[in-house]
C-alpha cells in the first residue's frame, strides 16, 4: 500500500513541465507572500524532488510538511493545468506519505492533525463534542422510522469551537499549541475541554442555519430521522490530512453503523460531508450503496417570494472545483433574487481560506480576506454562502448569510 | 555581517535558504535545471530591490532574476554560483489612464491579472504569450514576449512605453514615460526589452493599451498537407485580411489537447488552421466570410464558421496550454520537450513549411509543430530524452538546421522566446550568417557597460 504511494508520486509529478499555470490559481502561493512551495507549482516540483530521493536512498530528508499542508485542497489548479496534472492530488499523497512514517527522515506529521486524527477514531468527532453537537435539535421531533437520515456530519456545529480554538491558538502561538496538541494526541479524551470553549455568535448562526434546513426540509414534504448524540463526524479531516487507512477504517464503521440503523438515504448539509460521502466512501467502503443527496436537491421546485434584492454566491470548493460539478444552489438562488456572481465562480471559483485555519491561520485569513473582498466588490447586499466553513471564514460583516437562512426567509 | 544576515536587514524573512525551499526555483518552463542558488531573495519594493543588488555589487554576487518563472529558454534559471531575485511580490497595478492609454504595473503582475484588470476600461494589454495566465509583465518585457496576437498588435517591444529599472550597480534609473513620443537621445527603454535581465532589473513599467475590439469570431480550417497550410495564410494576407490571431497545430498537438481537454477534430486532419477575425458588429459576417472564401481555395477538409464564446474560450485555453499537453503525447517517461521558436516572413511560409517537415522527417524522431502562424513563428516541439547526450547531440543539429531554413527565408533563430542558455549557437549562426558578428560585439560591449561584474543573468544571451 505504502510503496504504491511513491509510485503514485511519480506518475503525479513527471507529467509536470512548470508552465506555471496552476500557481497562478493556488489561493496560497500569494497568501504566502509568494514562498513557492506554498503554491501549486511549487508543491509538485518538491513531489517529485521528494519522490527521487526516496527512489534513490529509501527516504528524503526534506522538511515538506509545510508545503503539502497548507495546501487548501481546493483543486482550482486541477481546471487550469494543460499537461493534466492534479497538484492537489501531489498534496494529498505526498500527505500519506508523511502519515506514513515511512519516507521521510524525521517523522513530519503535523500535532494538530495527530490530535485530531486521535480524536475522531476515540470520539466519532474531531473534537469530542457529539452531545453538543445535537443541541440545536432539542426542540424538534424528528420521524425515527424513516430510512431517510438529516446527516449534519456535526460540521455545522463544530464550527463555533473551532472558530474559538484558532482565536486561542492565535493567542498562545504556534509552538505551544503543537506541545498541547502533541500531549492531547496522546490523551484523546482530554480533548473533550474544548466544549465549554465556543464562540457564541458563530453557535447562534449555525444553529439558526440548522433549523433553517429542517424547516426548508418539512416544508418540501420530507420526512427523515436524525442520530442527535450518537450522529457520528464523516471522517472528512482523516480523508484530508493523509490518514488514509484510518478513514477506511472509520468510514466502514460509519456505513455499517447507517446500515443497522435501516438507513437508505442520507441527506447531507454541507459540500465536505457531500462530497466525501458521494466519492470517497464509493472508493474505500466496500459495498457501499446509500443514496446521498444534498438538502438542496430536494428543494429545487421550492416557491419562494422573488426581490430585486442584490445578492452574491461564493460557490464552496467541493461544489464546483472538486469532482462534483454542483450548480443547484446557482440556481434557487437565481429565482429568489438577482444573482451578480463574483468574477472568480464557477470552475474558477476561490476557496475561502478553510478549513486550514487550525494548521496555517495566516494563510487562511489572507485568503479569506481577499475572497471577501472580490465578494464585496460585486456590490451585491448579501454575500451567501452554502458551507459552514465558508460562512465562519467569510463572515466579515454582517453580509454574510448562510444560503438555508436566506431561503427559509425567501421561502413561500 | 554575513551576507545573508545583510540581505535580511533589507527584506526580513522574506529570503528562502533551505533545499525544500529552493528547489522549486531550480526550474522555469524549460527543460534546463539550474544551479543550487545560495538563496532566493522576493523583494517587496523597488527599493528594496536597490538595496539588494549594492550588496550584490559590493560583495561580487551573481544575480539571476525570476518573473513568472515560465522561460522557455532557461533564461531564469541559475548558472553557477549566486543568489535569485524573485519579483513576485512586486506584483500591484498602480495607475491605469484610458485617455493616454496606459497602465502602470509592476514586473510581477501577471499577464491575465493585468488584462482582467483592465477589462472594467474596456481596454487591454495587447502582447499574449500562450502562457499568459502565470507568465509576468517583467519577464514577458526581458523576452520580448509574443504570442497569439502578434498577427495583428505586434510584439511586447511595441507596448513598452516605459521603465524603471535598477541597474547593476543599485541606482534606479527611469526609462521612457508615458507619453506615445518621446527623443531624448538613445532610446534605453527598446534596450531593456528582450535583454533576459542582463542589464538591469525591471521594477515598473508603463505599458500601452487599447480598446478591446468590438467583436472577435473565428475560422477553424483543416488540412492535409502543410503547404496548404503556408499558402492558405500567405493568401489571406495577399488579400487584405489581418486576423488577430491566426494559429495552425499539427496531428500531435491536435491529438493531445483531444486527449487533455476532450475536444473534438475531424480525424483525417493533419493540420488545424485557428484564425479570428476581430471586427465590429455589423461587419463580423461578412470579415468572416470573406477570409473563408479565401481559405477554402487551399484544399481544407473542412471550413468552420463560430461566434460561439464559450467554444471559443474553450479552444483558445486548450491552445495556449498546448505546449504542455503535447507532453501528454511522449512515448516515454524519460521524454521531455525541447522548443524552437523560428520565425519567417509570412511571405516565405509555404517554401519554409515544406522544408522545416523534410528536415523534421530525415530526423525521424517525433516532432510536434505549432505556432503563431499569422506573424510567421513556428515551434517545434522536439521529443527527447534530454538527459542523454546523444539524444541531445541529434536535437540540436535538428535545431540547427531549422534555424538555417528560417535564416534562408529572411527570418531569425528565435522568434519570441530569447535566447537564454538554449540558443546561444543559433544566435551566433545567424549573425554569421547575416555578416553582421560586429552586432554580437556591440551587443557584448554594451552588457559591458551596463553590467562591467557580469553580476546579471551571465551565461544567459552570450
Amino acid at each position: 500500500m505504502t510503496a504504491d504511494l511513491v509510485e503514485q508520486l511519480r506518475v503525479e509529478t513527471e507529467k509536470c513541465i512548470s508552465c506555471g499555470f496552476c500557481e497562478s490559481v493556488c489561493p496560497t502561493l500569494s497568501a504566502s507572500d509568494y514562498v513557492s512551495i506554498k503554491g501549486a507549482r511549487g508543491r509538485v516540483l518538491l513531489g517529485r524532488a521528494a519522490h527521487n530521493d526516496i527512489k534513490d536512498k529509501g527516504r528524503t530528508e526534506l522538511k515538506i510538511a509545510d508545503s503539502f499542508y497548507s495546501c487548501l485542497d481546493c483543486y482550482a489548479c486541477v481546471h487550469v493545468c494543460p499537461a493534466g496534472v492534479n497538484a492537489g492530488k501531489v498534496s494529498d499523497i505526498a500527505k500519506r506519505v508523511i502519515t506514513s512514517g515511512n519516507y521521510t527522515k524525521k517523522d513530519q506529521q503535523k500535532a494538530v492533525a495527530k490530535m485530531i486524527a486521535s480524536a475522531i477514531m476515540k470520539h466519532k468527532n474531531p473534537l469530542g463534542l457529539r452531545k453538543e453537537s445535537a443541541d440545536w435539535a432539542k426542540s424538534f421531533d424528528f420521524d425515527d422510522d424513516s430510512s431517510t437520515l438529516l446527516y449534519t456530519g456535526n460540521m455545522y456545529q463544530l464550527m463555533a469551537y473551532s472558530k474559538s480554538l484558532g482565536n486561542m491558538k492565535g493567542v498562545v502561538g504556534d509552538k505551544f499549541t503543537d506541545i498541547f496538541a502533541e500531549f492531547i494526541s496522546k490523551r484523546p479524551s482530554l480533548i473533550k475541554m474544548a466544549g465549554s470553549l465556543y464562540d457564541f455568535p458563530t453557535k447562534e448562526s449555525m444553529e439558526s442555519a440548522l433549523k433553517s434546513i429542517v424547516g426548508l426540509l418539512r416544508k418540501a414534504g420530507i420526512k427523515f430521522r436524525y442520530l442527535g448524540e450518537d450522529e457520528p463526524y464523516p471522517g472528512t479531516f482523516l480523508y484530508d490530512l493523509g490518514y488514509v487507512d484510518l478513514f477506511k477504517k472509520y468510514s466502514t464503521e460509519i456505513f455499517e453503523t447507517f446500515s443497522s440503523a435501516g438507513i437508505k438515504r442520507v441527506i447531507t448539509i454541507d459540500p465536505h460531508t457531500y462530497d466525501i460521502m458521494k466519492n470517497q466512501y464509493k472508493e474505500y467502503v466496500e459495498g457501499f450503496d446509500l443514496e446521498i443527496i444534498h438538502y438542496l436537491d430536494v428543494l429545487k421546485d421550492l416557491k419562494l417570494k422573488e426581490s430585486d434584492e442584490e445578492i452574491t454566491f461564493h460557490e464552496p470548493c467541493h461544489f464546483v472545483l472538486r469532482d462534483n460539478d454542483y450548480n443547484i444552489p446557482k440556481n434557487i438562488l437565481s429565482k429568489a433574487a438577482k444573482l451578480k456572481m463574483p468574477p472568480r465562480s464557477g470552475r474558477s471559483t476561490m476557496c475561502c481560506g478553510g478549513p486550514n485555519e487550525l494548521l496555517f491561520a495566516g494563510i487562511a485569513e489572507r485568503v479569506s480576506n481577499e475572497r471577501f473582498a472580490e465578494l464585496k466588490r460585486t456590490g451585491a447586499q448579501k454575500i451567501i454562502t452554502a458551507c459552514p466553513i465558508c460562512f465562519v471564514n467569510l463572515a466579515k460583516d454582517r453580509s454574510v448569510v448562510d444560503i438555508a437562512n436566506f431561503l427559509a426567509e425567501k421561502a413561500v | 555581517m554575513s551576507f545573508s544576515s545583510e540581505i535580511r536587514k533589507v527584506v526580513g524573512d522574506h529570503v528562502l535558504e533551505t533545499r525544500e525551499e529552493i528547489i522549486p526555483y531550480l526550474k522555469d518552463a524549460s527543460y534546463f535545471v539550474g544551479d543550487m542558488p545560495d538563496m532566493v531573495v522576493l523583494p517587496g519594493t523597488s527599493k528594496e530591490v536597490s538595496e539588494i543588488v549594492k550588496l550584490c555589487y559590493q560583495n561580487d554576487v551573481q544575480i539571476t532574476v525570476r518573473g513568472g518563472g515560465t522561460s522557455l529558454t532557461g533564461s531564469s534559471v541559475l548558472t553557477g554560483k549566486g543568489i535569485i531575485i524573485s519579483l513576485a511580490r512586486l506584483d500591484h497595478i498602480y495607475e491605469t489612464s484610458v485617455e493616454d492609454k496606459y497602465v502602470v504595473a509592476e514586473p510581477g503582475v501577471r499577464l491575465d491579472v493585468l488584462n482582467n484588470h483592465l477589462l472594467q476600461f474596456n481596454h487591454f494589454y495587447p502582447p499574449d504569450p500562450a502562457s499568459s495566465k502565470s507568465a509576468t509583465v517583467g519577464g514577458t518585457i526581458s523576452t520580448n514576449a509574443g504570442g497569439l496576437r502578434a498577427a495583428m498588435y505586434g510584439t511586447t517591444k511595441d507596448w513598452v512605453l516605459g521603465l524603471e529599472v535598477v541597474l547593476p550597480t543599485g541606482e534606479i534609473v527611469q526609462f521612457g514615460g508615458k507619453t506615445l513620443k518621446k527623443t531624448l537621445g538613445y532610446d534605453l527603454t527598446a534596450l531593456m526589452i528582450g535583454a533576459e535581465g542582463t542589464l538591469g532589473i525591471i521594477t515598473k513599467a508603463i505599458l500601452k493599451i487599447w480598446p478591446i475590439p468590438e467583436i472577435t469570431g473565428r475560422i477553424q480550417s483543416y488540412y492535409t498537407s502543410i503547404e496548404d497550410v503556408g499558402n492558405a495564410v500567405s493568401g489571406l494576407k495577399r488579400e487584405g485580411v489581418t486576423p488577430m490571431i491566426a494559429e495552425f497545430m499539427d496531428k500531435i498537438s491536435l491529438d493531445s489537447i483531444r486527449k487533455t481537454k476532450g475536444l473534438k477534430f475531424p480525424e483525417d486532419a493533419e493540420y488545424m488552421l485557428l484564425i479570428d477575425i476581430a471586427s465590429t458588429v455589423e461587419s463580423l459576417e461578412r470579415n468572416l466570410q470573406y477570409a473563408a472564401n479565401i481559405l477554402k481555395k487551399f484544399n481544407p477538409i473542412t471550413v468552420n464558421i463560430t461566434t460561439d464564446k464559450d467554444e471559443m474560450a474553450k479552444m483558445y485555453e486548450a491552445r495556449k496550454g498546448a505546449y504542455a499537453s503535447v507532453l501528454s503525447e511522449r512515448e516515454s517517461a524519460d521524454q521531455y520537450l525541447v522548443l524552437g521558436d523560428i520565425v519567417v516572413p509570412a511571405s516565405k511560409l509555404p517554401s519554409a513549411m515544406k522544408q522545416i517537415k523534410e528536415k523534421i522527417k530525415a530526423y525521424g524522431g517525433k516532432v510536434s509543430l505549432y505556432g503563431h502562424i499569422g506573424d510567421g513563428n513556428i515551434h517545434a516541439h522536439i521529443f527527447a530524452n534530454t538527459n542523454n547526450p546523444e539524444d541531445m547531440k541529434k536535437v540540436d543539429s535538428l535545431q540547427m538546421d531549422l534555424a538555417r531554413i528560417a535564416i534562408k527565408h529572411e527570418g531569425s533563430v528565435s522568434g519570441e522566446h530569447g535566447i537564454g542558455l538554449e540558443k546561444k549557437e543559433l544566435l551566433k549562426e545567424e549573425m554569421k550568417a547575416r555578416n553582421t558578428m560586429g552586432t554580437l560585439e556591440m551587443m557584448e560591449s554594451i552588457k559591458k557597460a551596463f553590467d562591467p561584474k557580469n553580476l546579471l543573468n551571465r551565461g544567459k544571451i552570450f
